[in-house]
């Protein structure tokens, strides 16, 4: 078995491990103008045609697990969205519900505590898939489509903007509820921008499956078969796209996602096509989820936030969530004091990456910016802060000791910011 | 036979060898947690992966105890009709600190190739009959008997190394 479908993952420095049928050998990154995110693809050619796609990780390791092991429970609850620039809430929601687990506390969590969660997981999903499948566009050589998508993506973004006061790092939760409310005249202000998005995004559509120019260049390229999805274990839409139909929200449903009436989307197709629209039509499907729980936040009361302890009784759980990317998995490791023993993060993509290299076997040298972008890679942030004065425009660049030290004294002696 | 083994051996459709196994814990509702020794690893998720039918493998994690090292498989049972998946922890237990080994289980899960290859380096676990145990994300320069993640090394010695490999450059 690991003979014909060896994991990846292997190239050797000197080079000296390429297939002898390979003519041509291209280096993608670790910096280079397609990637985002530092990794370094190989990539053996036969003429136009991949033989085989190889990767190498690890440089920007950043050392998350090890710097958790060193903060406590609740510090390290604005430390885990940092994991991801674009999926931090999925990331945020997965260690809360970690330590509502092992405090004890899972069961006092309000059902509007519970919506508010919910509200935040879906406006991240909507706003990452837009922007992944606009760059899927622009890899395409379709650059209207990125503008257009863009230009919509920012309607979401307000609304996230207004209801958490950040625009892709909302971090509303907290171990044992959330800490914003929402209230109805922020509800009143979405729901016109949710009814305006759902309109652009099925137009969306409309260009993906019926414009020939972006269509011809996602289907039938890259296939993954579900034999091949089930061996090299892709999660998410990579692995949807394929045949397999398993959403976390579904399979394990967690927070009130039993609860709230929405479809799984699943093609079995197996093509860029196929992966594509299911991003697209889980964004349609959030989107009405989105209007759900705004329905029943008018009509939900509850306390926001229950009390949990600083220190954390002795425990071990492993929770799951749904990322726009596929399936974050977290476990968490207590020892009963206020400092986690282990933690283990693991996002999506990692797992994704076997499968994308697979899809490649085969394919035209010109396909491989849509192929490496149909995982939706994902990159990492930095550690600075730039903050603008709402009235007078003035802005600053803080760094982060800085930036705590204003705000504990803002805090402490009531005083505003700036 | 304990209430969780009954509970899993049903949902799995499958007799599990009771010797192998240390303890099996329900966790919540279809979640369960499974110990068994480094020694009877290998032949009890042979049993999963080749009975029962396990195919997908989500992560590995590494954990250092006291006394013993464990590592933690990451599988899920995956019901298709059902759209339905069972998550279960396996844990490896008893590995030896002085002597840490064992047995890959590159041989059921390609995922596992990597996510060994991980442990490997933030722990330095020795996976036996692994085909390629190498640095995976450690950079080159790393020394070889520094093992990041253990409880030996406090963050300032690996900032203090991290700040030495970079200045070499």
């Amino acid at each position: 078995m690991t003979e014909t479908y060896r994991s990846r993952f292997r190239t050797l420095v000197d080079g000296s491990d390429a297939p002898p049928e390979a003519d041509h050998h291209i280096f993608i990154g670790p910096q280079h103008p397609w990637a985002e995110e530092p990794a370094h693809f190989i990539i053996h050619l036969k003429g136009e045609r991949v033989v085989e796609a190889d990767i190498r990780i690890g440089f920007n390791l950043r050392g998350i697990e090890k710097a958790m092991e060193a903060r406590t429970w609740r510090q390290n609850t604005m430390l885990v969205p940092r994991a991801c620039g674009i999926c931090s809430a999925v990331h945020q929601n997965v260690y809360v519900r970690v330590v509502d687990r092992l405090a004890g506390i899972e069961d006092q969590i309000s059902e509007r505590a519970r919506l508010i969660r919910m509200f935040s997981l879906e406006a991240e999903r909507v706003h990452s898939h837009i922007l992944w499948y606009g760059i899927l566009a622009h890899d395409a050589g379709f650059d209207t489509m990125l503008h257009i998508s863009w230009r919509d993506r920012e309607m979401i973004m307000d609304i996230v903007e207004d209801f958490s006061g950040n625009r892709v790092n909302p971090a509303l939760m907290l171990p044992g509820g959330v800490k914003r409310d929402i209230t109805p005249e922020k509800i009143k202000r979405a729901r016109p921008l949710l009814k305006e998005l759902t309109k652009k995004v099925e137009y969306h559509k409309k260009v993906f499956t019926e414009e020939a120019s972006i269509r011809n260049r996602l289907e039938d390229v890259g296939i993954l078969t579900k034999e091949d999805a089930k061996k090299t274990t892709p999660n998410g839409p990579t692995g949807r796209g394929s045949g397999l139909p398993f959403d976390m929200r579904k399979s394990f449903p967690y927070e009130l996602y039993d609860k709230i009436d929405w479809n799984l989307v699943c093609y079995n197709e197996g093509d860029i096509l196929a992966t594509t629209l299911v991003r697209i039509d889980e964004t349609l499907e959030s989107l009405q989820m989105c209007n759900q729980i705004l329905d029943r936040l008018d009509s939900t009361q509850g306390e926001l936030l229950v009390r949990v302890k600083p220190r954390i009784p002795e425990g071990s759980y492993m929770a799951r969530g749904e990322a726009p990317r596929g399936e974050d998995i977290h476990y968490g490791i207590a020892n009963g004091t206020d400092k986690p023993e282990r933690y283990k993060i693991r996002a999506p993509s990692l797992g994704n990456i076997d499968a994308t290299l697979k899809r490649m076997d085969g394919e035209y040298i010109a396909d491989m910016p849509v192929i490496l972008r149909s995982y939706d890679p994902c990159f990492s942030c930095t550690n600075r802060v730039m903050i603008i004065n709402e009235k007078t425009g003035e802005k600053m660049i803080l760094h982060q000791d800085e930036f705590a030290k204003r705000a504990i004294k803002a805090k402490r002696y009531n005083r505003p910011f700036f | 036979m304990s209430e969780g083994l009954k509970e899993l051996e049903g949902i799995l459709n499958v007799t599990l060898p009771e010797n192998l196994i240390e303890e099996v814990i329900k966790v919540e509702e279809g979640h369960f947690d499974v110990h068994s020794s480094a020694t009877n690893a290998y032949n009890l998720m042979k049993t999963l992966r080749e009975d029962a039918g396990i195919y997908h493998l989500t992560t590995i994690s590494g954990i250092e105890k006291e006394g013993e090292f464990q590592v933690c498989y990451h599988i899920q049972h995956r019901i298709e009709e059902e759209f339905r998946e069972v998550p279960i922890n396996f844990i490896v237990t008893k590995i030896d600190k002085k002597n840490p080994k064992t047995p890959s289980m590159v041989d059921f899960f390609v995922a596992a190739d990597y996510y060994e290859r991980e442990v490997y380096d933030f722990f330095g676990i020795y996976f036996e009959n692994h085909p390629f145990l190498q640095r995976l994300i450690l950079p080159e320069k790393w020394p070889d008997d520094v093992r990041p993640l253990r409880k030996e090394y406090t963050w300032e010695q690996l900032k203090e190394i991290t700040m030495k490999i970079a200045k070499e450059d």
